[in-house]
Order: structure tokens, then C-alpha cells, then sequence
């Protein structure tokens, strides 16, 4: 029972209450004087009606009572408990993205007015947290690559002097792949830190999404290959939409690049590219191991690595799917992915058309 | 041929000497920007490797200064934060090329190579590499007396390392040119489209064409 419901029913009740016990009292009051007043001037006993009429008086005017006290109480309390469902609503819609966002105050000084500075003052706070593990994440990131710098020039330095001996050079080309693997996740890193904090602005213009699915299907083809992949482009329908291109050719590129790592030899790839009302819905298919339904909400997050029993031995940065869902998002799409464990795993994007 | 490296980091500046010495360039190197605006006023360099982040005057007022003054050397900005953004503004500021850090020496070497020879580029519409020709009209490709047949990505992959021909072309400078992409996608596209344009450009030839820097890239020329 809300509260509102519960204090309208007492409302009721008590006001109700007093009505018929005010009414029932004044009705006696008017029956005795009327039988005095009969008393003296006719010398009648009492009218044998009375006990009728005030039973039908009682539930005629009490009923009219209950009625407007239902209705009084329903209208007081809506009126007073307004302010709570108005910022139940907007506390609702707090998310880690608009912290700062402040609830609007009545400054009434009431305990509700009290309530949201109370409310304010917290996301306040959590706001803070927030930007501070922002700020962390975005400076750790800038602060890594300048360090990274100078141990992939100076690795590269000692690779390309003559007198290194072939066993330091093995060890200098270990030590490069792996800077080059630091260097991914580290340029994975800014870039999620950026986008978290509002920082990367797309670069807006008129793309032809189908141009875009067709280039990174030629390059799918060509990924699929070393795998014995069989790869196919069910449809691409002409689309035109606002976009980012290098951003979109990077999500394109992502999932197709997925559906080949995460695929078994002989496996099956499709693309297809088709207009849904005002969206362009992208599908990428792939016949991989496929994602257990526990983990599957979990594969946007970032660093995820899915199934580490399973022998996950497949390279990447650990951030792919996560950039790729901020690719979406940014573009104001969705993105999903459904998997039917070692059958069929469909990754489906919807982008807004117009 | 002179270069100027600006960059304040200083083991970042000393292996971006060596490696632009290695290269047989001259190399002189300022930590800040007021310094490199003082060099590339006396000096006539053929480019400047440029560090957004400097103390003081930081890496695009130097570029706008430079261009102010009617200064036209070649600038190749560096830069740590390496967001389109600033890719944009310098650009806009009037640098030639850009580069995010971490990045590859062989990277940097090549684009600076192609940067001092910027001008000098290959304009005709036929290109030639010992008897390989390709025709940028026709998009006809043709080694010996045998017609090769290339796909569109394939085509646009032999028109860049044709036109750098001798020139070392590090995988990110491929990806942005031929790719259009403007990030490291982790994938070894590069390598696979190099090895099918291989088999058929090279394959049963005597002389190969296409060579194999390891680590650092590719290049296309005649001697091997």
C-alpha cells in the first residue's frame, strides 16, 4: 500500500467520522427541541418516524461525507505527496552520466525540500568519485605513453644496430610485440576515458554506410581466409546516415574482425546491411563457440575475457567490444549481441537513419 | 638533408636522432618551442619533427608562428594524446602530417622521408617499377608481358607503393592511406593484403619487388 493510499484512507476515515458524529449530534439536538416544542403545544408523544428518518439521514449525508472525504483526501494528498513522485522520477533517472544533474529544490524548507538537498548533495558527492576515477584513468593513460615511447624507440634503436646479436634481437622482437600490445590497450584506455568524460567529439558528415559495410567486407574476406572461413554478404541496402566515418569503419572492422577471431576453422561468417524504419540495422553472424548466457551481459565490459576455462587463446586488447558499443552509442544506435553456444552468435547494431 | 627535432622528452629526442641520422639525415634538436622558432629562423630545414606538448610555448603555437612568417618547412607533429581532435587543429594549423605516440621509429622515419620528398612525387599517369607498370587510369596493372589482375583495395595498396617507390612504408602510413583508417585496428590486414599482392606481382619472377622490413614495413623498389 503506497502511502498515499494509506493516508487517504485514514483521511477519509476520520473525516468521515467526525461528520456523521457532528451530524448525529446536531440531529438529536433538533429532534429533542422539536419534541419539546410538540409537548407543549399539541401535547402528541413523539413523531414514530423519527428512528426511519434518521437512519436514512445518516446514510444520505454520511454517504455524501465519506464520498467528499475520499475524494478531499485523495485531491489533499496528492497535493502533498506530488513533490515525492516528482523526484522519484527524476532520482530514477540517475545514472553515472548525468551525476551532476541536481534535482530541483522547493526551498520551502519542508521535510521533502530537506529530502532532495539531502539527494542533491550525495550525487554531489558521487559525482566527485566519479570524475576523480575519470580524471585517474584519463591522466594514468596520458602518463603511459610517454614511457612507452621511449621503450619502443629504444627497442627499435637496438633492432635496427647492426652489431645486436640474433639473440638479443629475438628478445627485442618478443619485447616489441608486447609493447605493441601495451600500446593498444593503452590507446584503448584514453580513448574510453575520453568518451566516459564527454571528451571525444565525432566528427560528423554524410556517410554511405553500405560503402562502408562493403570495404570491411572485402577486408573481412581477406581476414577469413588464413581460417578457411566461408564468408558472405546476405545484403546491403543503400543507406546514408550522419556518422563519424573513421569511427564507424572502426566498429565495422571490430565486429568483423570478432566474428573471424572468435570463429572456428570452416566456420561461417555473414553480413548483412538493411533499412528498419528509421534505422539501418547492421547483422554480423558467426559460428564460433559462441558466449554461455551467463557471461553474455557482461561482454561489453571492459577488460572481459569471457570464459577463461574454455582456453581463451585469442589476442586482443580486451576493450574491442566495449569501444565498439561507445562507437554506437555515440551514434545514438544500440548495439546487441544474442549467442546460441556453439551454434550461431549474432551481433545486431541498429543506427539511426535520420 | 636537415631536420629539426623539437620534442623535450630527451631519450625520446635522442632515438629520434639516431634513428634520423641512421637515415643519413642531419639532425638538430630543440627541447622547447622558443628554441625551435629561434633554429628554424636561421636555419632552412627540409623538415621538422614537431612535439605538441613542449614547456612553454607548446607545439601548434610554434607551428601557427612558423606559418605566420611564411615558413613552409614540412612540420610533423607529435603528439601523446593522440585524439582526432587535435589531429584536426593541427592540420588546420598548417602541419603536413601527424603522429600519435607511442609510435613506431620506422613509422616516423618513413613519413619524414616522405615529407622531404614531398613535390618530387610521381605525377604520371603511368607508374613503372622495373618492368612492372601501372596504369592510374585504367587501373590496368601489368608485369612483364602478363596482365595482372587486382581488386579494388589490392589496386590502391600497389598505387601507394608504387608511388613510394625505395621508401620504407610502415603499416599505420598503409592503413591511413590505403585503409583510411585513422586507428590501429590490431589486426594483421596489412600483412595479408602484402602477401596476396606478392603472389601476384612477384611469383615466378626472378626479381622480386616487394620487400619485407622486418618489424617495420614494407618497401617496393628494384634492387633487392
Amino acid at each position: 500500500m503506497t502511502i498515499r493510499t494509506r493516508l487517504t484512507l485514514w483521511y477519509t476515515a476520520i473525516f468521515s467520522a467526525s461528520l456523521i458524529i457532528i451530524g448525529f449530534a446536531m440531529y438529536s439536538d433538533l429532534v429533542v427541541e422539536q419534541r419539546d416544542k410538540a409537548m407543549r403545544y399539541h401535547g402528541t408523544g413523539v413523531d414514530e418516524d423519527a428512528g426511519e428518518d434518521i437512519t436514512q439521514i445518516i446514510l444520505i449525508y454520511g454517504g455524501t461525507a465519506v464520498v467528499i472525504g475520499l475524494l478531499g483526501g485523495w485531491w489533499l494528498t496528492r497535493r502533498a505527496l506530488a513533490p515525492v513522485a516528482k523526484l522519484t522520477e527524476t532520482v530514477e533517472k540517475i545514472s553515472e552520466k548525468n551525476l551532476a544533474q541536481k534535482i530541483p529544490r522547493s526551498h520551502n524548507g519542508d521535510e521533502l525540500d530537506r529530502l532532495t538537498e539531502v539527494f542533491n548533495a550525495m550525487t554531489g558527492r558521487l559525482d566527485e568519485s566519479f570524475t576523480r576515477i575519470r580524471e585517474f584513468t584519463l591522466h594514468a593513460s596520458h602518463e603511459l605513453k610517454t614511457p612507452l615511447t621511449v621503450l619502443r624507440g629504444e627497442t627499435e634503436t637496438a633492432l635496427r644496430d647492426n652489431t645486436t646479436t640474433p639473440a638479443e634481437r629475438e628478445r627485442a622482437n618478443s619485447q616489441l610485440e608486447e609493447l605493441t600490445r601495451l600500446t593498444r590497450i593503452v590507446d584503448g584506455l584514453t580513448l574510453l576515458a575520453k568518451a566516459d568524460a564527454g571528451q571525444v567529439a565525432l566528427n560528423l558528415e554524410t556517410v554511405r554506410l553500405d560503402e562502408l559495410v562493403r570495404d570491411c567486407f572485402a577486408d573481412l574476406q581477406i581476414l577469413a581466409e588464413p581460417k578457411s572461413i566461408r564468408v558472405e554478404l546476405e545484403s546491403c541496402e543503400d543507406i546514408s546516415l550522419r556518422g563519424d566515418r573513421h569511427r564507424l569503419r572502426q566498429l565495422l572492422l571490430n565486429l568483423a574482425d570478432n566474428a573471424v577471431k572468435y570463429n572456428q576453422p570452416q566456420g561461417r561468417v555473414t553480413m548483412s546491411l538493411r533499412r528498419l524504419n528509421h534505422f539501418a540495422e547492421l547483422k554480423i553472424t558467426n559460428t564460433g563457440a559462441g558466449i554461455a548466457p551467463e557471461v553474455l551481459p557482461r561482454v561489453f565490459d571492459r577488460f572481459f575475457r569471457g570464459d577463461v576455462a574454455h582456453g581463451n587463446t585469442v589476442e586482443g586488447c580486451g576493450l574491442g567490444l566495449s569501444i565498439a558499443q561507445w562507437i554506437v552509442s555515440a551514434h545514438g544506435g544500440k548495439i546487441q549481441i544474442a549467442s546460441e553456444p556453439s551454434k550461431l552468435t549474432i551481433v545486431t547494431v541498429q543506427l539511426p537513419t535520420a | 638533408m636537415r631536420v629539426l627535432v623539437v620534442e623535450d622528452e630527451k631519450k625520446t629526442a635522442s632515438f629520434v636522432r639516431k634513428a634520423l641520422q641512421a637515415e643519413s639525415f642531419a639532425v638538430d634538436v630543440c627541447h622547447n618551442g622558443d628554441d625551435a622558432l629561434a633554429a628554424a629562423g636561421v636555419t632552412p630545414f627540409d623538415a621538422i619533427v614537431l612535439d605538441i606538448m613542449l614547456p612553454g610555448r607548446d607545439g601548434i603555437s610554434v607551428l601557427k608562428q612558423l606559418r605566420g612568417r611564411k615558413n613552409s618547412t614540412p612540420v610533423l607533429l607529435l603528439s601523446a594524446r593522440g585524439e582526432v581532435n587535435e589531429r584536426v587543429e593541427g592540420l588546420n594549423a598548417g602541419a603536413d602530417d601527424y603522429l600519435p605516440k607511442p609510435f613506431e621509429l620506422s613509422e616516423l622515419v618513413a613519413r619524414v622521408r616522405a615529407l622531404t620528398r614531398r613535390g618530387t612525387d610521381n605525377k604520371s599517369t603511368t607508374l613503372r617499377v622495373a618492368d612492372l607498370t601501372l596504369d592510374t587510369l585504367t587501373h590496368k596493372a601489368q608485369r612483364g608481358n602478363t596482365s595482372i589482375e587486382l581488386t579494388a583495395r589490392e589496386y590502391r595498396l600497389l598505387e601507394f607503393l608504387m608511388r613510394s617507390t625505395g621508401r620504407l612504408c610502415g603499416r599505420m602510413m598503409i592503413l591511413e592511406k590505403v585503409w583510411d583508417y585513422n586507428f590501429d585496428p590490431g589486426t594483421n590486414l596489412v600483412d595479408v593484403y602484402i602477401r596476396r599482392l606478392r603472389e601476384k606481382i612477384d611469383a615466378g619472377f626472378e626479381l622480386k619487388l616487394l620487400h619485407t622490413v622486418r618489424g617495420e614495413g614494407y618497401v617496393l623498389k628494384e634492387a633487392p
